[in-house]
């Protein structure tokens, strides 16, 4: 069966692109948010099994998301990405909850499933 | 034959002319103008009827020149011309020159036979026959010479001579101090009127931390009258209320022997004028070098003036450098938000379309028409951006031309009018070029206007540009970090920013930049 997706991100044109390769590399991408306040009304409904997070977003840290998903009864998975490199968050994705990171523009199924594994 | 009994009546007649001298020195402003009176105190007093005053040349000190001439009435004035006429002398000749020459009092019996007497026929027509001369003495030398005619012959007569000397030294005296006087006099005016003048405060204080001068710009500064305040307390009257202690402390601490901190050193402090107002002082304290108690000179500046203009730099300085960072920060924005958007879309597109190019060809050339147009896109951004940090055809092409191009991007009809014919200074043109960028965004958002027009008029030492709107006027320059950006840039190069936007009349933006 294929594996749930809920993508989070601010711009529509990436939830687009990314929603996009994920489907054509077998993900069932079940819902979209545009913030933070949305994406945990969303994970509370869909209960994905993954959920990829943009790091900016409008009302909220990606990483304190991240930190807050993780308490939900029946976790989702945090993909982390974000048009900036991993190179900017420096401590924060080592302690984060998130299962990794991927730069956009690197985005492609077999990235998140590695990711997930 | 010499005489040798000093009579009564002659020592009676020599005290007598001591003291006229006296008297007439006592109570003299000028020699000059009371040689006569001189001439006429001795000579009456002691018997000489004719006389004469001479002193050197003031423009050839090898000559001397008759400075005074006087008779006794009992002497006719007609014979006298001739020897009146004799009015200069080359030194050592005739009687005034050799006493000049020699120093010391002379007498000639007869005038008329002396070997030199240059004026011995005129003597001889004017019936004088015996004379005396003696020199005024100064410490400098001889000031002068005093020589009396009598028509009876007379023998040398050692105490009038001495007497003579005696009161010649006293003249020389006088003229001594009456020329120190004068001096001193020239000196003090030529200090009083430099401290008159003066921009800076010079204040003096005596060891008691009272006023004892106080110039002209110290009484417009602190607000007081010199005589008015002249042995009172400086501290009562200049210091803050709350310093004066530390004042009165700081002298007492000095005058028990302590070392001189404030002395001799420019120092910052508050100062409080008449009517109690503080303001910020800049103070250079010297002791004056005289004998005695010591005394203290002050000189002062209002540096209010100054410190304002001292904050207002650190303000516009932060201002500027935070317009920077503000700026940067938008254009991070814009690009991430953007541009870099758009790439990470593409980028994605291309790789989708290359992992179905085989199994689904169709949806391929749907991904990649998609990537050119998001290209496309792309590029327009960065080009909007790359404008907004300085539009290149500004540097290539010049004012108009970019004045033109901003202009055609407005959404309203802009009118462009321009007097220039060359090029401007660039920063010149980079401030008029954002004024009226800032100028037309501002008509973009808010006015609601029909139209707009720009108008550059260069002048002979200035260039100036204005933009105007028919919109709904109202616009506040306070407000909106925009137009504050570019009061900052205009001020840099001394130019001016003005707004003149009447609430239902349209907007007005005025920049005027000084431009040679």
């Amino acid at each position: 069966m294929a594996a749930t997706v809920l993508i989070v991100d601010d711009h529509a044109g990436f939830r687009l692109s990314a929603r996009r390769m994920l489907e054509a590399d077998g993900f069932d991408v079940v819902g979209e948010a545009k913030d933070g306040r949305e994406a945990i009304e969303a994970t509370v409904r869909i209960r994905p099994e993954i959920v990829l997070l943009d790091v900016y977003l409008p009302d909220a840290n990606g990483f304190d998301l991240a930190t807050e998903l993780s308490a939900l009864p029946e976790p989702p998975a945090v993909v982390l990405t974000s048009s900036h490199d991993s190179e900017d968050f420096g401590d924060c994705l080592i302690a984060s909850t998130a299962r990794g990171f991927v730069p956009k523009g690197d985005l492609c199924g077999s990235a998140v499933a590695a990711l997930v594994a | 034959m010499r005489a040798t009994a000093y009579e009564t009546s002659d020592a009676m007649a020599l005290l007598r002319a001591e003291h006229s001298v006296a008297r007439l020195l006592a109570e003299a402003n000028e020699l000059s103008t009371d040689y006569p009176d001189l001439l006429r105190g001795i000579g009456e007093t002691l018997g000489w009827q004719v006389a004469a005053a001479w002193e050197t040349d003031p423009d050839d000190p090898s000559r001397l020149i008759r400075v005074a001439f006087w008779h006794s009435p009992e002497i006719a004035a007609g014979p006298l011309e001739d020897l009146r006429a004799c009015s200069a002398m080359p030194v050592g000749h005739g009687l005034p020159g050799r006493v000049w020459a020699s120093g010391v009092p002379a007498w000639i019996v007869d005038v008329t036979i002396d070997p030199n007497f240059p004026r011995a026929e005129a003597a001889r027509a004017a019936g004088l026959q015996s004379a005396f001369c003696f020199p005024i003495l100064t410490d400098e030398g001889i000031a002068g010479a005093l020589e009396f005619f009598t028509p009876e012959p007379r023998m040398p007569d050692d105490h009038l001579l001495a007497t003579m000397a005696n009161l010649g030294r006293q003249i020389g005296h006088f003229i001594e101090r009456a020329r120190a006087h004068t001096a001193m006099h020239a000196s003090e005016a030529r200090m009083r009127a430099i401290l008159e003048a003066a921009l800076d405060c010079v204040v003096t204080m005596d060891e008691h931390g009272c006023v004892v001068e106080f110039n002209p710009a110290a009484e417009r500064t602190f607000g007081y009258v010199r005589d008015e305040i002249v042995g009172k307390e400086m501290a009562e009257l200049i210091v803050p209320p709350r310093l004066r202690e530390l004042h009165r402390r700081g002298l007492q601490r000095y005058l028990d022997g302590g070392e001189a901190v404030v002395l001799n050193r420019r120092i910052e402090i508050t100062g409080m004028r008449a009517d109690g107002v503080e303001f910020p002082v800049e103070l250079a304290i010297t002791r004056i070098p005289v004998e005695g108690a010591p005394m203290f000179t002050g000189y002062l500046r209002d540096i209010t003036e100054r410190k304002r203009a001292e904050q207002e730099l650190r303000a516009s300085r932060a201002r500027i450098v935070e317009a920077t960072d503000s700026e940067r920060r938008r254009l991070e924005r814009n690009l991430h938000d953007g541009a870099q958007q758009r790439l990470v879309a593409l980028s994605l597109s291309l790789r989708l379309a290359r992992t179905r190019m085989d199994e689904d060809p169709a949806a391929a050339a749907d991904l990649l028409e998609e990537s050119v147009a998001e290209l496309a896109g792309a590029t327009a951004e960065l080009r909007e951006l790359a404008r907004g940090i300085h539009p290149a055809v500004l540097t290539d092409r010049g004012l108009d031309a970019a004045l033109k191009a901003v202009a055609g991007r407005a959404p309203v009809p802009v009118e462009v009018t321009s007097t220039l014919t060359e090029r401007l200074p660039a920063p010149v043109e980079a401030a008029v070029y954002f004024v009226v960028a800032e100028a037309l965004t501002n008509v973009a958002r808010y006015a609601e206007a029909s139209s707009a027009s720009v108008c550059i008029e260069r002048g002979d030492s200035s260039v100036t540009v204005e933009v105007s709107d028919d919109g709904m006027g109202g616009a506040d320059p306070s407000t909106g970090f925009g137009l504050r950006g570019l009061d900052d840039r205009v001020a840099t190069l001394d130019g001016t920013l003005e707004v003149v936007s009447p609430s239902g009349e349209g907007t007005i933006v005025r920049a005027e930049i000084p431009c040679v």
